[in-house]
């Protein structure tokens, strides 16, 4: 018993900080408005009327035969009331995982580089707020708003009252996600609680594994000291 | 009473009452950090097989696809086992057609289901210990919108599971004993017993109460860390017959 209460002492110290932290951002997110978490205050699905002329689809057998990488598989997809086929070179497992693309008008044949023109066209579809666009960034992964994004991404930065930024992935022109402050200042609760202090967007780093180890031996030697007080019938009342 | 007192008082009741979930909290927690969140996914299950397609599988246009389905959405051509394949949403149906001769492949038999589990295993020798349909009431890890799915489960280390599904024959999920192990402990350590209070005022209150109990305890460090060492040495003894 007494090199348990010695440990516990001892890890107190060592802890203590680090276990206020868990303890209160926990709190966060305990009362946080979880939808204002999200970053989607001003985000909407964005409405795409295509309707598509079969007539007009060129040929995928032909798209394949001009490409000189080869095609993992080929979408057809809408962006701004334009059919697209989008054609995938390399296959994440995940959408936010590594892939490369290329995207050909499926009317035309002609390939699509997204520019920041288009990209803010995307955003702005997706948008609900006043829409002044402050900026239109390119972004190379990984980026504060989604550490976890590994694809190239334009930033687009509107002058709201949130500070939103939508990110839209540059080679697929898929939504990868709105942003905002009040996400960020979750996030940074986030930060704390997982001692990501890199902002890789994980849990599993080195000192989080120390200091959880730490803890553990410091939490299980107070449960035997309350244990061990019971025992002693040194719970009493009055 | 002094404050070292006190403090020990209220420490000592108050982790009588949160002293167990702050051990819930360790465990589950050092769980958590430590095995890599890619792994619990299953990352590490499935291959990340580039298949391409060649230009003389598809005769079936998508031009025809169109006139066939004129409300098809989310269209994608890709490959199945090798085949050039199309899937897409008509309504709340799922298709998948062979991108060949335009014929339906849905559903997916258990046979082809268990070729497809194979062929997206990481290891090419594999044993599949059972397979079973699963057209309605879901596992907890299965999410209702995925059915009808087969699951495969496979005779490897970890008890890995993958479902296929039967509309679609593609893999919607996998998991396995340290995935389903996370599931839990991550409801432990959210305190989530009560499924139909999602504001978890459980959590609340022992969050609470865990704070202001660690804040005494602090108070004690404080006093047996850093003011002991300056008391004498009688002191330093009544001090720990008293804790």
């Amino acid at each position: 018993m007494k090199s348990i209460k010695f440990l516990h002492k001892w890890l107190s110290l060592l802890v203590a900080l680090q276990l206020l932290i868990w303890l209160g951002s926990g709190l966060f997110f305990n009362l946080m408005d979880h939808n204002k978490a999200r970053g989607n205050e001003y985000r909407i699905k964005a409405v795409d009327l295509t309707v598509i002329e079969p007539a007009r689809l060129l040929s995928i057998s032909d798209i394949l035969k001009q490409q000189t990488q080869p095609v993992n598989s080929v979408k057809q997809i809408e962006l701004l009331d334009q059919p697209y086929y989008l054609l995938n070179h390399h296959l994440g497992l995940y959408k936010h995982f590594y892939n490369e693309h290329t995207l050909i008008n499926a009317y035309t044949g002609e390939r699509i580089i997204i520019d920041a023109v288009m990209a803010k066209a995307i955003a702005s579809r997706t948008y609900s707020g006043n829409n002044h666009v402050s900026s239109i960034v390119k972004s190379s992964p990984p980026v504060d708003d989604f550490p976890k994004e590994q694809n190239t991404a334009w930033q687009v930065n509107f002058s709201d009252d949130l500070n939103t930024s939508v990110y839209v992935d540059a080679s697929s022109g898929r939504l990868v996600g709105h942003s905002n402050d009040d996400k960020r200042f979750a996030d940074f609760f986030f930060m704390l609680h997982f001692m990501d202090y890199g902002s890789i967007g994980s849990f599993n780093n080195w000192q989080i594994i120390v200091f959880a180890l730490f803890t553990l031996v410091f939490c299980l030697t107070g449960f035997i000291w309350v244990i061990e007080l019971l025992r002693k019938g040194r719970y009493r009342l009055g | 009473m002094s404050l070292h007192r006190q403090s020990r008082k209220y420490h000592k009741w108050l982790m009588l009452f949160v002293g167990l979930q702050f051990v819930i909290w360790s465990v589950t927690g050092a769980y958590m950090v430590i095995f890599d969140i890619d792994y619990i996914h299953g990352d590490s299950l499935v291959t990340d097989k580039q298949t391409f397609l060649k230009s003389e599988q598809i005769h079936y246009s998508i031009a025809q696809l169109y006139t066939d389905h004129p409300n098809a959405k989310g269209l994608e051509l890709s490959t199945l086992l090798g085949a050039a394949v199309y899937r897409f949403n008509d309504g709340k149906i799922k298709y998948l057609l062979s991108a060949d001769t335009g014929k339906s492949l849905s559903p997916i038999n258990e046979d082809y289901a268990v070729l497809i589990a194979k062929h997206q295993y990481m290891h090419d020798k594999v044993t599949i210990k059972q397979i079973s349909l699963i057209a309605e009431n879901p596992p907890f890890e299965l999410s209702a919108r995925y059915l009808p799915v087969w699951r495969i489960d496979f005779d490897e280390f970890a008890s890995p599971s993958f479902y296929i599904s039967v509309q679609t024959g593609e893999l919607v999920t996998k998991r396995h004993t340290f995935w389903r192990l996370f599931d839990w402990m991550f409801s432990f350590h959210v305190m989530d017993y009560v499924e139909e209070d999602p504001s978890n005022k459980l959590l609340l209150v022992f969050a609470v109460l865990s704070f202001v109990a660690s804040m005494f305890g602090i108070v004690l460090t404080y006093f047996r860390v850093f003011k002991q060492n300056k008391q004498s040495g009688n002191k330093k003894l009544r001090v720990r017959k008293c804790a």
